[in-house]
C-alpha cells in the first residue's frame, strides 16, 4: 500500500531509545515504565539485575533471562515476548558479549588458530547479528526498544569528564543511528534528569519535541511509572502536528523538484535557461527546492557553456568576465 | 569593512586547541596557511574522502565506479543521498557585534530540507567512539545559517563499511555567531594575524 506523507497515522508508532548512566542512578526501573498492564514491556536481563527494582514498579513487566543468545532468540518467539509492546535490553554491551559467546562457539572465523578471540573476524559476525537481531524486534516485531548501558566516565583532552557507553566493538556508535531518544540520566542537585540534548560531557539525542533536561519523578507506592509512556505518547502526537505541517511540504517540494528536471531538460542556450531562472524565481517553493532548483539549473548551464553574471543577474555564453 | 568568512577558517582555528597533544605546532601552521588562504597539502586521509565522496556520487547518479572494499558502506551513504543536489553552494550576509561578514560554503548534499555533509573514516568504527564528535564542528551550525529553508544537517560518518550518523538542528546547533564572535576575539589579541584576515578575506 502506498500512502501520501499527509496520510500516514503516527498514532501507534514505535521508538528506539538509548538509556545511560552510572550504576543505582535507575535506569532499569526507567526502562519499565511504558505501559500499565503486566506484560506491556518485556525484560530481557542480561545482568540480573532486575531484583534491584522495586516490585511495584515492575508489575507491567515479563522478565527474560537466558545463559545464551540463542536462549534469547527462542525467547523471542514466544507469546511473551509477541504481546508486549516495548523490548528493553539491559545492558546492550552484555547483550555484545552474549554475541561474542555465540561467534566463540558457532562462527569459525571467530577464534585464531590458538583458540582465542579473533577481534577483526569476531566483531564483523557480532555485528551482522546484531544487526539481524535489532532489526527483527524493530521491524518484523514492531516494538519499541530500550537500550541500556552502563557508562564509563573518562576524561577529554583538558581533564574534563566525558561520559562514554561502555560496549565493545562498534555498535556504541551505530546504535544512535536507529534509534530516536537517548539520555544520559544524572542526578542535578536532588533531581534525577534524563537530559536528551548533547552537551560537552555527554552526547544525547532527541526529537519530535523532546529535547534538553527532562525531571524524572520520584517513585513511592503510589505513583506510576510511566515516564516513558508519558514520552512515547507526547512524541507520537507531537509527530502527528509535525507530519500536518511537512507532508504537504514534502509533496510540495517533490512535484516543484520533478517539474524543475522536465524545464531544464528543456534549457538549450542562455534564453532559454533565463527564461527558466525567473520561473524558478516565480514558484511557490518548499523547503530546499529554491536552492535545489538552482543547482540542477547552473550545472545544466555548465554543460551549455554558460555561467552566470551576478551583474546581469541572468546567465550568459561564456565566461562574464 | 565587510570579511568573508568560512567553516574551514573557523574549524582550522578551533582545531589549533582541540588538537592531539603534541600536535599543536603543526595545528597553528595549518591554521596559519588557511588563514594566508595558501593551499593545504592533502594528506591521505583528505585523498581517501574524496574518493570514497565521489564513488557516492557515482552510485547516485547509476554511474560506472569501481566500487572495491568501501562498497557496503558506498551504498549505504548513496541510499540516503540518492536524488539529491550535489555540492550546493550557500551563503548569507551577517553582522556580528557591528561587524558585517559574508559567510559561504559548500554543502556535500541538500535533499528535501536536509544538508548532509559525507564523512570517511580509514580507521574501522570498533575502536573508536564517535557519537558526539561533530558537536564541536562550526559547519552544521554555518550551513544552517546560510540555508534557512533547511531543517536539518546531517552528518554521514562511514568507515567504508558501516554507517553512523549524527544530527543537528537550529536548536542544538551553536550559534553560528558565538563561533564569530569568539574567533574574533581571539584575533584580536594577535594584531598581525588579525592584519592578514582584514587583508586576504575581504569582501570584494
Amino acid at each position: 500500500m502506498i500512502q501520501h506523507g499527509y496520510e500516514l497515522d503516527f498514532s501507534k508508532q514505535t521508538f528506539g531509545v538509548i538509556l545511560y548512566g552510572a550504576p543505582g542512578i535507575g535506569k532499569t526501573t526507567l526502562a519499565l515504565s511504558d505501559g500499565n498492564n503486566g506484560g506491556d514491556t518485556l525484560l530481557i536481563d542480561l545482568e540480573h539485575g532486575v531484583g534491584r527494582t522495586n516490585p511495584i514498579h515492575r508489575m507491567n513487566a515479563s522478565v527474560l533471562s537466558a545463559a545464551t543468545y540463542e536462549e534469547v532468540l527462542a525467547d523471542l518467539n514466544t507469546p511473551e515476548a509477541a504481546a508486549a509492546k516495548t523490548i528493553v535490553i539491559d545492558t546492550a554491551g552484555s547483550l555484545v558479549d552474549y554475541l561474542k559467546d555465540w561467534a566463540m562457539r558457532t562462527k569459525e572465523g571467530a577464534k585464531t588458530k590458538a583458540g582465542q578471540w579473533n577481534g577483526l573476524k569476531g566483531f564483523g559476525f557480532v555485528k551482522t547479528e546484531m544487526e539481524s537481531f535489532v532489526n527483527k524486534i524493530k521491524v518484523v516485531m514492531n516494538k519499541n526498544v530500550v537500550f541500556i548501558f552502563h557508562c564509563d566516565e573518562k576524561a577529554d583532552k583538558d581533564g574534563n569528564p566525558i561520559q562514554r557507553l561502555r560496549c565493545e566493538g562498534s555498535f556504541r556508535n551505530t546504535v544512535w543511528t536507529g534509534i530516536d531518544f537517548g539520555a544520559y540520566i544524572q542526578m542535578l542537585g536532588n533531581k534525577r534528569v534524563a537530559c536528551f540534548s548533547p552537551e560537552d560531557e555527554f552526547f544525547a539525542k532527541g526529537c519530535h519535541g523532546i529535547s534538553g533536561h527532562i525531571e524524572i519523578p520520584t517513585l513511592t507506592e503510589e505513583t506510576k511509572n510511566d515516564f516513558l509512556q508519558k514520552l512515547f505518547d507526547t512524541a507520537r502526537a507531537n509527530m502527528i502536528s509535525e507530519n500536518a505541517g511537512v507532508a504537504e511540504k514534502i509533496e510540495q517540494y517533490k512535484k516543484i523538484i520533478e517539474g524543475v528536471k522536465e524545464m531544464v531538460d528543456a534549457v538549450t542556450d542562455a534564453d532559454t535557461a533565463n527564461a527558466c531562472l525567473k520561473a524558478i524565481g516565480a514558484m511557490d517553493h518548499a523547503l530546499t527546492s529554491k536552492k535545489e532548483a538552482g543547482k540542477i539549473l547552473t550545472d545544466k548551464a555548465k554543460t551549455l557553456g554558460l555561467t552566470y553574471s551576478r551583474a546581469a543577474g541572468a546567465y550568459v555564453a561564456g565566461d562574464p568576465a | 569593512m565587510k570579511t568573508r568568512i568560512t567553516k574551514t577558517l573557523l574549524e582550522s582555528w578551533a582545531y589549533t586547541f582541540d588538537c592531539a597533544e603534541g600536535y599543536e605546532e603543526d595545528a597553528m601552521e595549518d591554521f596559519i596557511k588557511t588563514l594566508k588562504r595558501e593551499p593545504i597539502e592533502e594528506t591521505e586521509a583528505i585523498a581517501n574522502g574524496k574518493a570514497f565522496e565521489a564513488m557516492v556520487q557515482a552510485l547516485t547518479e547509476g554511474r560506472e565506479v569501481s566500487l572495491g572494499k568501501w562498497e557496503n558502506g558506498a551504498r549505504k551513504v548513496a541510499d540516503i543521498v540518492k536524488g539529491g543536489q550535489w555540492q550546493v553552494h550557500v551563503e548569507t550576509d551577517l553582522t556580528v557585534d557591528g561587524r558585517e561578514y559574508w559567510l559561504h560554503g559548500f554543502c556535500d548534499v541538500v535533499k528535501a530540507g536536509v544538508i548532509y555533509d559525507i564523512k570517511f573514516k580509514s580507521k574501522s568504527f570498533n575502536g573508536l567512539d564517535l557519537y558526539g564528535s561533530y558537536r564541536g564542528h562550526a559547519q552544521h551550525s554555518a550551513y544552517l545559517k546560510c540555508l534557512p529553508e533547511a531543517y536539518e544537517f546531517v552528518y554521514l560518518v562511514s568507515d567504508g563499511d558501516e554507517l553512523y550518523t549524527e544530527s543537528y538542528n537550529r536548536y542544538n546547533a551553536r550559534p553560528i555567531e558565538d563561533w564569530i564572535r569568539e574567533f574574533m576575539s581571539w584575533l584580536q589579541t594577535k594584531p598581525e594575524l588579525l592584519q592578514i584576515y582584514e587583508e586576504r578575506w575581504q569582501y570584494t
